[in-house]
């Protein structure tokens, strides 16, 4: 799997690492990779629910 | 299906066609001693029905009727159409064919899941540049569960052709003739997007259901603007495919030409186009082929263009819409170009004052003769077996226009009733005139069946059911300041949540085990709970009619038993006449007031309890039985070829032969 190089602001980094470590994250990029997923899925989840409904209102049973 | 999955699923329709020949019939090729024509029309009532006879607007009805019988058909528990169909197509309830509503829900996520089909994308793929290869083809399967009754004919060499039949899509396999019905997308991949191009925007809320609203400017005679087709998976930010097109205005004459690829052609103001064909371009080689029809509404002052939503082209389809492949390919030749998406008629456009009424009334009726013809067609070549026929204008007729039959509705609207007010009766009229034209096609062998899913009610309240739950004390939420506000069950606090609706009918227990963050303990706290909640419910009265909006809760567990249960809600609501379920409360909303005036266009519905809206059943044989139901029609047609009923249906033969 390739890898991509993001841009962050120190002083969150700072807080990540100290986090990371906190709740037991092998290293920040763990976290990081963790939070992130977990943002996307929501979103995955959230064009679900508006394609869903886009697909009802076509049907006019729901506005 | 989500609309990004649309695109990969064409590559496995596509490559499915080639491997099959196109007009190569396997089964179904012997002579029968009787042929069994039905008619489906969705939501054909009963009592208007009977009603019409009095008036002798149906003769043609009540010559039928006179030579067997009429009777109110049993419904599906809820009466939705693809709940009801369903029965209909296996002999099965709901939770013995899987399909309990429009919309399901996800138990994991709590999510609303279309309960008909399912989409897989594919496993596959590589990275090239911008673009994205599948090198499988996604998957859509059909969950209806159960074997279709034309099935059960193919395999004992009875020949059917069953067109446009609801809850069939992608098309249950067979080498018999058919062609999905409602279900069927367009080329969205959803159930409808209309697009609307006009110089006065504000005109029309542009966060409609169903529709878009562009706004476009005339610079020099000319307009400039964009059809949205479906998202371009073959590319890896996935934009929508578009297809540019310019429309030139005369200066003088209230014409315009319109140019979209390689189509061009002349409108008058209030002229529509026929069916148009688009390519929607994917990557250099590949493009999608849809059909559209524009509606130039108006070119001065202000310039206004209706284009409906892109169906399938038939004569192309980017999905499987028919059996065997090539069957609508057929069709196109012998009839020209046909409407394949589900339901075609654009309740979204009337109901958002896109198109007035008798612009939809044109629009409809231009489908339906495209039913017709093809009804006409099969109807020519029927010499055997089972032809079944499917027609939703009597449904959509009826959720449009009730408004304009009652002067109690609160969307009654004196001016346009004036001359609207009797669609309806048109609608019955309409069928009537359909059996005059197909009467020299019915001779001594032909067993007719009209039959219809469910009949229909005013919609004049909606029942919030989410909010009703969260004034209980069954639905928490964490910030109930904001309830309404957010996505779906987005401020639900789970951990203290009982219960939740999704769905036009479905109550859900927020069951531990089953639900991801399930609380309440099968067993006895479970039955104690849905008890509870439908004798509350039962016993709601709505303060301003004095009326109970809910006339009947079933426990799903007490009236079905069978394998799919665990799809279906607890709880169904059965509502009373004139209520339903409110515009919100299907995907999770929680507005105000627990039951609210329904003021839309979409006025008459069929969400009510069974034994208040039945469907009707009419044959020209005598119906022996005082009760029929909708799976009883599936037994009698398995019974009038002589074969044995399989032991899971649930219905009993109801025609006398002599």
């Amino acid at each position: 799997m390739g890898k991509a190089k993001i841009k962050i602001d120190k002083h969150l980094f700072d807080k990540i690492k100290r986090y990371a470590s906190l709740a037991g994250y092998a290293s920040p990029e763990e976290f990081i990779t963790h939070c992130l997923e977990r943002e996307v899925a929501k979103l995955d989840e959230a064009e679900t629910e508006e394609e869903i409904k886009k697909k009802l209102k076509g049907l006019g049973y729901i506005s | 299906m989500k609309r990004r999955e649309f695109l990969e699923l064409t590559l496995v329709a596509t490559l499915g066609s080639l491997a099959r020949p196109s007009f190569i019939y396997g089964r179904g090729q012997k002579e029968t001693p009787i042929k069994v024509l039905v008619l489906g029309m969705d939501g054909l009532d009963p009592n208007i029905v009977s009603r019409l006879i009095k008036k002798g607007h149906l003769p043609h009805f009540e010559r039928i009727i006179a030579r067997g019988g009429l009777a109110p058909l049993g419904t599906s528990i809820p009466p939705q159409s693809p709940v009801a169909w369903a029965n209909f197509i296996t002999g099965l309830d709901p939770s013995g064919h899987g399909l309990f509503d429009f919309i399901h829900r996800d138990p994991e996520n709590y999510l609303p899941v279309f309960s008909g089909t399912l989409s897989e994308e594919p496993k596959k793929k590589i990275n090239l540049g911008p673009w994205v290869l599948p090198l499988q083809g996604g998957k859509i399967k059909l969950m209806r569960q159960g074997k279709a009754f034309w099935q059960i004919l193919e395999e004992h060499d009875i020949p059917s052709v069953i067109s446009r039949m609801p809850s069939n899509y992608p098309p249950a396999e067979t080498s018999q003739r058919t062609l999905s019905g409602m279900g069927t997308p367009d080329i969205m991949g959803s159930y409808g997007i209309f697009n609307y191009y006009t110089t006065e925007p504000g005109e029309i809320n542009p966060d409609i259901g169903g529709g878009r609203i562009h706004q476009v400017y005339v610079i020099g005679h000319q307009v400039e603007a964009t059809l949205p087709g479906p998202v371009n998976t073959f590319r890896r930010d996935q934009p929508e495919a578009t297809v540019d097109f310019k429309v030139y205005l005369d200066p003088i004459n209230p014409v315009a030409k319109i140019v979209i690829g390689k189509e061009e052609f002349i409108l008058k103001e209030k002229e529509w186009s026929g069916w148009r064909r688009v390519h929607f371009p994917l990557m250099p080689g590949k493009s999608i082929s849809g059909i559209c029809q524009f509606y130039l509404k108006e070119v001065r002052p202000h310039f206004k263009l209706y284009v409906s939503a892109v169906h399938i082209d038939p004569s192309n389809p980017a999905l499987p819409i028919c059996t065997p492949p090539g069957y609508s390919r057929e069709l196109v030749a012998q009839l020209g170009l046909f409407h394949t998406k589900g339901l075609p008629a654009d309740t979204s456009a009337l109901d958002n004052h896109v198109l007035s009424e008798e612009e939809f009334l044109h629009q409809d009726n231009g489908f339906l003769e495209e039913s017709l013809a093809m009804l006409e067609f099969e109807l020519k070549r029927f010499s055997s077996g089972l032809l079944f026929f499917y027609i939703s204008s009597t449904d959509q007729r009826q959720h449009m226009f009730w408004r304009l039959t009652d002067p109690e509705h609160p969307s009654y609207d004196p001016q346009l009733a004036r001359f609207f007010g009797g669609e309806i009766e048109r609608i019955y009229v309409q069928m009537d005139e359909l059996l005059a034209r197909i009467e020299k096609y019915i001779d001594s062998r032909t067993i007719v069946i009209i039959m219809s899913d469910h009949g229909f009610n005013p919609f004049a309240r909606g029942f919030n059911l989410n909010t009703w739950l969260f004034e209980t004390g069954y639905h928490k939420l964490r910030n109930p300041w904001v309830k309404d506000k957010g996505s779906l069950f987005e401020y639900t606090d789970w951990s203290r949540t009982k219960a939740y609706g999704l769905g036009l009918n479905g109550l859900y227990i927020n069951l531990k085990g089953r639900e991801s963050q399930g609380i309440v303990n099968p067993g006895a706290e479970y039955e104690n709970l849905v008890r509870e909640l439908a004798q509350r419910l039962e016993s709601i009265i709505d303060p301003v009619t004095g009326k109970r909006p809910i006339y009947r809760a079933y426990i799903t567990r007490e009236i079905y038993h069978g394998p799919y249960l665990d799809r279906g809600p607890d709880i169904i609501l059965g509502f009373n006449w004139g209520y339903r379920i409110s515009w919100g409360s299907p995907l999770g909303k929680f507005p105000a007031d627990i039951i609210e005036t329904n003021q839309q266009k979409w006025s008459g519905d069929h969400m009510g309890a069974a034994e208040l809206i039945p469907g009707t059943l009419i044959a020209n044989r005598k119906i022996i039985h005082p009760a029929p139901s909708l799976t009883d029609v599936t037994a009698t047609i398995i019974d009038l070829f002589g074969l044995r009923i399989p032991v899971e249906m649930k219905g009993r033969p109801v025609l006398k032969i002599t």
